[in-house]
């Protein structure tokens, strides 16, 4: 046996005492290991070699601890590359070269620290932030002269003419609030790029049949601009008052912390760091 | 406005994001279970997406491995591929067979590889139609009558040299998207069924130019070219990226006021770009394969009469 197995929560810039005080999932105390001469560390606890499993209640809960572990060390650091749930070293038991988990990951560190270390300074006093906006279908058909009627005609009509009639009225709704959503999308997305570095959108997973998705992103904001991204939507809720905005974060850059240039640093050739085996 | 927080608004998204996003270490040290690496609902997420990927062509410069892993794990084909043809879709559909003498639906199956569209009858086997990519011009949905009273959709495909030919699919729209997005020049659509009344079809109604379009979207730190689809409507160019979920540029055709071409780096690779004047957010850069194409296209859309509104 090489010993634990280490649970990463992130990569950080090496910063002695960062963690102090800070506690990671089940309040497991978190080391950070670091490579020496790369300025880089791992935020870290000692696992048993296998990941969390359970319930959604406990991955709930876990995930929410992880978060808070991240956001504790990130506002002390400043910047991290966040890693998604259930990353586990594990140590390399191959008879000719036993590594220690520790070992394992300090070799990737110094391995790909320049790649990271470019990552890391990208991401810099930036924050990830979430905006989701939706259009309410009904809302967005106040204003239009065929549903107003539609709506004043159901009044006065037999059940049966009513439920056809509501019918028209629901496909009016739908057409009108799609090309609202459109030109919306187009708007907002155009207006958010001129004050965040980057957005990605994501697909939405829970759908309200009475609105309609118009844009779900994340995006990445110097943090001195995050007052900027809320005038934005504030702007746009004034416009549009068929509009339903959620905003949330600031979070640690979890959706822009992918690694560039795949899985090895071209700038530290595999050979230095493995030498000749046998 | 102001962000919030709050873990009883954002425990949902948060576990979504940590599911689905955060940096991956290098696979080889992450402890695996039956030798699939943990790395949570991710390996899914990526199958998935690069279905879509290949249906729009996004995998052109992937490597190799990637790209045959990618179809393996997309479902089968028989048709015999060129070298280094690429599929893209099949479907059962049928060829209407036009000689003079008769008219005849013959079934089989559709395919659209990167270079060519054919219409495949297995048993016995034989190529019912087929035609070359760079030469499509037209897709166009008919709309028909069944024997059975019900209505079906035709993809009407005209060719340069003027050849026609009508095929049938079980998903025309589909198959007429992803026409738009693999031949190399704007196809001219039209519209979808000739009988339906609600002239609020939601989509802003017939294209008359559809294509593979760069955007130059405008960003905080400078512009930066993508790659979609461009949709031109008497009412509006409408331009989406597959990887938003909405259109990103909504140009109505009364915004546009000048339209030119002029030289410029081009993602194209041919060295010119459009340059679409718009009175609500200034000029609009765009590029394409056959730039002059869209360029003509955007410019009789500015200077039609506007038509009397029925």
């Amino acid at each position: 046996m090489t010993g634990p197995a280490l649970y990463v929560y992130a990569v950080v810039p090496d910063r002695p005492g960062a963690a102090d005080g800070v506690t990671g999932i089940d309040g497991r105390p978190l080391r950070l290991p670091a490579a020496p001469g790369t300025g880089l560390a791992a935020l870290v606890h000692d696992a048993e070699p296998a990941p969390y499993q359970g319930t959604d209640e406990d991955v709930r809960r876990r995930v929410a601890e992880q978060d808070r572990a991240v956001v504790a060390v990130w506002e002390r650091t400043g910047a991290l590359l966040p890693m998604t749930f259930n990353v586990l070293v594990a140590p390399d038991p191959s008879p000719q070269d036993p590594r220690t988990a520790e070992e394992r990951l300090r070799d990737w560190l110094t391995s790909r620290a320049a790649g990271l270390r470019s990552r890391l300074e990208a991401l810099e006093g930036r924050a990830e932030l979430r905006v989701e906006i939706t259009v309410d279908r009904a809302e967005s058909t106040r204003d239009d002269e065929r549903a107003r009627a539609l709506e004043a005609e159901m009044a006065s009509r037999s059940p049966g003419l009513r439920r056809l009639l509501a019918r028209q009225l629901e496909q009016l709704r739908r057409e009108s609030s799609e090309r609202l959503a459109d030109v919306l999308h187009a708007d907002v997305r155009r207006r958010l790029l001129a004050v965040a570095e980057d957005l990605r959108e994501r697909s939405r997973g829970v759908r309200d049949p009475g609105e309609a998705d118009v844009l779900s992103a994340a995006l990445l904001v110097r943090t001195e601009d995050i007052e900027a991204v809320g005038t934005v939507l504030a702007a746009v809720q004034g416009e549009q008052p068929a509009a339903r905005i959620r905003f949330l974060g600031p979070w640690p850059p979890y959706t822009f912390a992918d690694l560039p240039d795949g899985p090895r640093d071209p700038a530290a050739p595999e050979q230095e760091h493995a030498p000749e085996r046998g | 406005m102001k962000p919030t927080r709050d873990p009883r608004v954002t425990l949902d998204d948060l576990v979504e994001v940590l599911l689905n996003k955060g940096a991956v270490l290098h696979l080889d040290l992450i402890v695996s279970v039956a030798d699939i690496p943990l790395i949570g609902v991710s390996l899914r997420a990526a199958i998935a997406g690069m279905e879509t990927m290949l249906e729009y062509g996004m995998l052109r410069r992937w490597d190799e491995d990637t790209r045959a892993w990618a179809e393996r794990s997309t479902g089968h084909r028989d048709l015999e591929p060129r070298a280094g043809e690429r599929h893209i879709v099949h479907m059962r559909g049928g060829h209407l067979l036009e000689d003079g003498f008769q008219t005849t639906w013959r079934p089989g199956t559709v395919h659209l590889t990167d270079r060519r569209l054919v219409v495949m009858r297995r048993e016995p086997r034989e190529v019912l139609w087929e035609t070359e990519l760079a030469a499509v011009r037209t897709v166009r949905p008919e709309t028909e009558r069944s024997v059975g009273g019900e209505q079906r959709t035709r993809l009407r495909v005209v060719l340069a040299d003027g050849r026609e030919a009508l095929l049938s699919c079980t998903e025309p729209e589909r198959l007429r998207a992803l026409l738009a997005s693999t031949c190399p020049g704007p196809l001219e659509t039209s519209p979808a069924d000739p009988e339906r009344q609600d002239g609020e079809a939601g989509d802003g109604g017939p294209a008359v130019l559809e294509g593979h379009l760069w955007y130059h979207e405008p960003r905080r730190d400078g512009p930066l070219w993508r790659g979609g689809q461009g949709r031109l409507t008497p009412e509006a160019l409408v331009w989406k990226s597959p990887l938003d979920a909405r259109p990103a540029l909504v140009l109505p055709s009364d915004d546009i006021t000048a339209v030119r071409t002029e030289p410029g780096r081009s993602p194209a690779g041919g060295g010119r770009v459009i340059t679409v004047e718009t009175a609500s957010q200034g000029p609009v850069t765009l590029t394409a394969d056959e730039p002059g194409r869209w360029a003509g296209a955007l410019d009789s859309l500015r200077t039609a009469v506007p038509l009397p509104s029925a």
